[in-house]
């Protein structure tokens, strides 16, 4: 074999084993099992940041129609973290507008209000308005269809008024 | 090829006078042996196969350690005195002449001989970093102890004259010295992992008191072997470098 064949050899080697120690330090597995399933998920973060990068990202349907049923069900645990597979890079306003709504249903009380739940609902509110600053909801079973709507409810939710001691609001119903 | 094709380089055709020089044909190119290439291949193959597995295992393991609750690995990333220390150990390699730079870069080299003498020399700064980062006890006084006495050795030896064998052997003693420190007395100063404080308190309070006291992380035993043979194969490593990568070169 030609010298500058083996040099070559060499620099590929090198390169590919350099890259998989670095692969190792930056995922930290915790057994040599773990480092498949952390090959995945990077490689799957890799994919999604290239599909960023080349203009081709899209939400994975299957998983935002599963998180709507379950969002639909009242089930906002299940459909807020379908909706972050679906959306793992936070890029749709649509899916970012479900999320801060799931915040919203799961955090609504009768009584009183989860503030925590409410804070990370504004969070989220917040990621809809830089993707999409128009954005508006064309789902029917939403009352409020804009973030300025459901930003006004969370607003409201974390106040302390003298209206929260108000008996009529044990009938409100909840949006 | 018929012997009367050839002639010497050196023309020398005395009687007793053994014929040195290199055989060349008429046409003035050299005439290189099977022997004479099969031994090249193996010189490259050893430079820029071997060497670069061995630098790089070395990486790998430098900051590897096996938790001392269940063994799982735990990947500890250089800090940046690790980073300096090595960028001193490289300068001192250039002084010694372990490594002599007109001899890995040239303009009379091609470019792929250029990079690949370049990546081997990557992966040893890689490999001398993540060994500092193996032989550094993580953090508390320790850290501060022997980090200071390698920086302190370091900074010496750049202003000594060292030739290579000296170097070697003061590396081997070096690395040596701080691997017992870390792995032998510091380790059996340290209490087992994954016990409760009050039973260990109650059945080792010595070494309780210093593993508090010091700050001593808890790995397994196995992280011992592990470094041991990551510092085995870095002074490997350095024991097979060649000082200068060009085939004639007279010093090699």
């Amino acid at each position: 074999m030609k010298e500058k064949y083996i040099q070559i050899i060499g620099i590929s080697v090198a390169v590919v084993y350099g890259v998989f120690i670095v692969f190792l330090y930056a995922a930290e597995p915790r057994s040599i099992g773990d480092i498949s399933t952390k090959a995945r998920s990077t490689i799957e973060t890799a994919a999604t940041k290239g599909q960023v990068i080349a203009g081709t990202y899209e939400v994975d349907p299957v998983k935002f129609a599963d998180g709507l049923k379950a969002f639909n069900v009242d089930n906002f645990i299940a459909a807020r973290d379908l909706f972050e597979r679906a959306d793992p890079e936070k890029r749709d306003a649509k899916t970012q507008f479900y999320i801060a709504y799931s915040y919203y249903r799961q955090g609504w009380g009768r009584v009183s209000n989860d503030d925590a739940l409410f804070k990370l609902g504004l969070e989220t509110l917040d990621r809809v308005i830089a993707i999409d600053r128009d954005f508006r909801s064309d789902d029917a079973g939403l009352t409020l269809r804009t973030p300025a709507e459901l930003r006004h409810e969370f607003e409201e939710g974390l106040k302390v008024t003298a209206d929260d001691f108000n008996p009529l609001r044990l009938v409100r119903e909840r949006k | 090829m018929t012997s009367t094709e050839l002639s010497s380089k050196n023309d020398v055709m005395l009687d007793e006078t053994p014929i040195t020089g290199e055989l060349v044909a008429v046409d003035g190119r050299p005439i290189v042996s099977t022997d004479a290439r099969a031994a090249s291949r193996q010189k490259s193959c050893l430079l820029y196969l071997v060497l670069p597995l061995i630098f790089l295992t070395v990486t790998l393991l430098g900051g590897l350690r096996l938790n001392g609750v269940d063994s799982s690995l735990i990947f500890l990333p250089p800090s940046l005195f690790c980073l300096i220390a090595a960028t001193v150990l490289m300068i001192l390699f250039f002084r010694a002449g372990l490594i002599r730079l007109d001899g890995w870069f040239s303009e009379s080299f091609d470019l792929v001989k250029n990079a690949a003498n370049a990546s081997v020399l990557v992966t040893m700064f890689a490999a001398s970093t993540q060994l500092f980062n193996s032989l550094l006890p993580e953090r508390g006084l320790p850290l501060w102890v022997i980090g200071f006495c390698f920086f302190w050795t370091l900074w010496n030896n750049l202003f000594s004259n060292f030739d290579t064998k000296r170097l070697l052997k003061s590396l081997g003693a070096l690395f040596g010295l701080a691997f017992v420190v870390k792995y032998i007395v510091l380790a059996n100063l340290t209490a087992p992992a994954g016990e409760s404080w009050l039973r260990s308190i109650l059945e080792n309070p010595v070494r309780e008191t210093a593993t508090y006291v010091l700050d001593l992380p808890r790995f397994s035993a196995g992280t011992g072997y592990l470094q041991f043979f990551a510092v085995t194969l870095f002074l490997l490593g350095l024991f097979l470098l060649p000082p200068s990568t060009r085939i004639s070169d007279p010093n090699e």
